[in-house]
């Protein structure tokens, strides 16, 4: 007697949120902190240096690939196990 | 004298028909036993052969999903390379380029971030848009990660 499919649903895909870099530099740092008060936001930034940034970038691109390669593989697994089951992630 | 021998004779072929008609009578049930058991083996022959072609279809099934996976590793590898370039291209130096354009390079990684927050969304199982199915051109595709958001994409 074969076991029932788990038939679990997909995660949700990430719906994320677009944010806003701001490059401060020793010539323009004065500008930017007038810039941010006058668009009332608090004259604070979070800083990284272009090293940094780099690295940061690759970070999150490595996040993306191994995200990427798990929920194919889940899709495959769904795909070989469950092959009658309807994948609720299906494009629309 | 010859009485007694009549009755033995009538006794023994009594008996003979008696016994030949058992004989028959197992005889078709041994055929009944072959037949049943012919239809066994056919049916295990076949279940055999189903069991076969299903397992060289799952064989084959492995062998594709572990092909797709390495192609996508791989594809997914060049993204990252490209990246690399992009920041240390022909010895680039961002941090020297934003200061000397920081406006530009300030709109340009903003582009680059929504794209690549993009690219997160779909890598998580976001569905591509009919835009992103569609691009097969330089100016229309997510430079961050075409080979998840483009499938129509072909690098030149």
């Amino acid at each position: 007697m074969p076991r029932a499919n788990l038939n679990l649903d997909k995660p949700t895909p990430l719906e994320l949120e677009n944010l806003r870099w701001i490059i401060i530099t020793s010539e323009n740092a004065e500008e930017v902190f007038k810039k941010l008060e006058e668009q009332g936001i608090d004259p604070v930034l979070w800083g990284l240096t272009d090293k940094d940034f780099e690295l940061l970038a690759k970070n999150f691109a490595q996040i993306r690939n191994q995200l990427k390669i798990t929920n194919d593989l889940l899709d495959k697994y769904k795909k070989y196990y469950e092959p009658e089951v309807k994948n609720n992630n299906t494009k629309k | 004298m010859f009485g007694s021998l009549k009755i033995a004779m009538v006794a023994i072929l009594i008996t003979g028909i008696a016994g030949a008609g058992m004989y028959v009578m197992k005889l078709r049930s041994d055929n009944a036993i072959l037949k049943a058991n012919q239809l066994k083996l056919e049916s295990a022959v076949a279940d055999q052969k189903a069991l076969i072609v299903n397992q060289k279809k799952d064989f084959e099934d492995i062998l594709d999903a572990n092909n797709k996976m390495n192609e996508l590793v791989s594809i997914l590898k060049k993204d990252l390379d490209d990246l690399d370039k992009r920041f240390n291209k022909k010895n680039r130096d961002v941090g020297k380029l934003a200061i000397a354009k920081t406006e530009s390079i300030e709109r340009i990684t903003n582009g680059a971030s929504a794209l690549a927050t993009r690219c997160i969304e779909i890598a998580s199982g976001s569905p591509l848009t009919e835009k992103e199915k569609n691009a097969t051109k330089k100016s229309e595709i997510n430079s961050e990660c075409p080979s998840i958001a483009n499938p129509n994409y072909v690098p030149y």
